[in-house]
């Protein structure tokens, strides 16, 4: 119980923190919708895409996950913040064990993701050139694309406190998300279908966690009659067995407020 | 005086802890070379206030972070408050860290909020005992403001209120007093004072002889991890034979201190400034050939009470500041 109200009272102070935070709480979602419109519009008229049906509703699933890539990035970037100001230090000199500090903050690095994956969500579907075609009905096809956004960030932020315990530098960890979530953002299939690929990518698509993700949402907001590249068993299978062992691993990790 | 460490003992089965601290033959390496504690031993009773006295890299901040926690001995016991080391226990105690720890995104009475959430406080008793708390170390006009906008004594005396607020029966205190002016070093010790009488134990970490001189009851003088002496200040002091003389001088007197220490009964030798601190065998031999040597640089001569730096100097034939500048001031003899 004393465990539970720690790890309330740690989200709450992240959550807090986030909201003070008006820039990254702006950008973050306004980042994903200007990119939705400027590609989205360019890539539609400009390169107008023959095997492409709807190009920015294509998008709209891609860049959701984006916007999960980059909050997942920031928000496991606080901990490095913690340990500069020294707080972490606090937190780890009180009788819980380092696991409850880290499951408090990642968790309010999955809540303020999600949250973040949802706006966009959201002000995707009241945009007119966006047509959601909710191919399960719009509230199952909403809850899988909630169920993808929220998997997807625990795997990220996992991932993020996974780096964040062998990186020392704030900018080092930094470079090596970029490094590492740019290229799982572009063999996704959050810009362009995987099934298009030549095989040597397809191979790097389905290795890729977040395809899965990427996927399940196409899956409930832009196919229409399609079963997918992966399919939803196989989508929620991967992301789901993937999102826990990393969020479970990177919360489960030695803890040094010295680096 | 004790010039080995305190013998150690493990608490009777069932027996009430008079010890708060019972730490045995601990030993801490940071990689395979330097070694930051080497069997150290040394016990604190309950309700004493405990200096850990030393230069920096004696061991002061491993011992600490060891009772926290934060690290973990590679042999030997270390009991608190009776019972081996647990996460739990340190809901018993609290810890004011050398650097700020506090979070600048949080206000003053937040950081409160926050501490007493983390160890389980019921939010009524927190609020209630925060705005006690902020009241007495004068931070209550404050309450409301983010801790980045506080001065450098506020932010200590809100660190000492955040571990003061879950009523602990350890307090550690790892130089709580750097940087800080004299009187916000005297108001912190007043509350220190306070927390003390009502019973709490304060192992105090620091490299400040006056201020272990001045407030603990038991000072362990620590070289290179190991305990090289443990006593009450005045009884450390007592059986050191040296004097020692301050000297003002009228301009820079680096030669002449460089000479000064080749002396026969010239022990340890610092120079701040214009000022020479300097302990010998005899005053009075060393006065007449100082004025000799140099009577006209001196400005004034004062021969004072030895402090614990110079008892540290006879035992382990180094200072516990280190020099300014690089100029070797301090000898052994």
């Amino acid at each position: 119980m004393m465990q539970l109200e720690a790890i309330v009272a740690l989200v709450a102070r992240d959550l807090r923190s986030f909201l003070r935070s008006r820039s990254q709480l702006y950008s973050s979602v306004l980042f994903p919708l200007m990119l939705l419109a400027i590609l989205g519009t360019g890539v539609s008229e400009g390169l107008d895409p023959k095997n492409i049906d709807d190009y920015v509703t294509f998008l709209t699933p891609g860049m959701i996950a984006m916007t999960t890539v980059f909050s997942s990035t920031f928000s496991s970037a606080s901990y490095y913040q913690d340990r500069d100001s020294g707080i972490l230090k606090v937190f780890l000199a009180s009788p819980h064990s380092p696991r409850v500090v880290l499951l408090g903050k990642t968790l309010s690095a999955v809540i303020i993701g999600a949250a973040q994956g949802l706006i966009v969500l959201g002000v995707a579907s009241a945009i007119p050139a966006i047509n959601f075609h909710w191919q399960y009905g719009v509230v199952p096809s909403l809850l899988v694309s909630i169920f993808a956004i929220v998997m997807l960030n625990f795997f990220l932020s996992g991932l993020g406190q996974l780096l964040a315990s062998r990186i020392r530098s704030m900018q080092g960890f930094h470079l090596v998300m970029n490094l590492v979530l740019f290229p799982f953002l572009f063999f996704s299939g959050a810009f362009f279908p995987l099934d298009k690929l030549p095989e040597w990518l397809k191979v790097l698509g389905r290795i890729n966690p977040l395809s899965y993700g990427v996927d399940m949402m196409h899956l409930a907001l832009y196919a229409d009659g399609s079963g997918g590249y992966f399919g939803l068993p196989l989508d929620f299978a991967v992301l789901t067995l993937l999102a826990v062992a990393v969020f479970y691993i990177g919360t489960g990790r030695s803890v040094s407020p010295d680096r | 005086m004790n010039l080995s460490a305190a013998p150690t003992s493990a608490p009777a089965a069932n027996a009430e802890p008079t010890q708060a601290i019972d730490v045995c033959d601990i030993c801490y390496s940071y990689g395979d070379e330097r070694v930051a504690l080497d069997a150290l031993s040394l016990q604190v009773l309950a309700g004493a206030i405990f200096g850990l006295l030393g230069p920096n890299g004696s061991g002061k901040s491993t011992l600490l972070s060891i009772l926290i926690g934060r690290r973990t001995a590679a042999s030997g016991t270390v009991m608190l408050l009776g019972q081996s080391l647990a996460p739990r226990l340190r809901g018993r105690m609290a810890i004011v860290f050398q650097e700020p720890s506090l979070d600048p995104n949080m206000t003053v009475r937040e950081t409160m909020a926050m501490q007493g959430r983390m160890f389980g406080l019921k939010p009524r008793d927190a609020a209630r005992e925060t705005s006690t708390l902020l009241e007495r170390l004068a931070l209550a006009d404050r309450a409301s403001e983010m801790t980045a906008t506080l001065s450098g004594g506020l932010k200590r005396r809100l660190e000492l209120a955040r571990a003061l607020l879950t009523h602990p029966e350890v307090i550690l205190l790892d130089e709580p007093t750097l940087a800080l002016d004299p009187d916000s070093r005297h108001g912190l010790w007043q509350h220190l004072l306070a927390a003390n009488r009502d019973g709490c134990t304060l192992l105090l970490a620091t490299n400040d002889v006056h201020e272990a001189e001045r407030y603990c009851q038991t000072v362990a003088l620590l070289d290179r991890g190991r305990v090289v002496a443990q006593g009450a200040p005045g009884d450390l002091k007592r059986d050191l034979r040296r004097d020692a003389v301050r000297i003002e001088w009228k301009t820079d007197a680096t030669p002449e201190v460089l000479t000064m220490q080749s002396w026969p009964g010239v022990g340890h030798v610092r120079l701040a400034d214009r000022t020479t601190h300097v302990t010998v065998d005899a005053a009075s031999p060393f006065l007449t050939r100082l004025f000799q040597a140099s009577g006209d640089r001196v400005h004034s001569v004062q021969i004072e009470e030895s402090t614990l730096e110079d008892v540290y100097f006879q035992l382990v034939g180094a200072g516990i500041r280190p020099p300014s500048d690089g100029i070797p001031r301090e000898t052994a003899r």
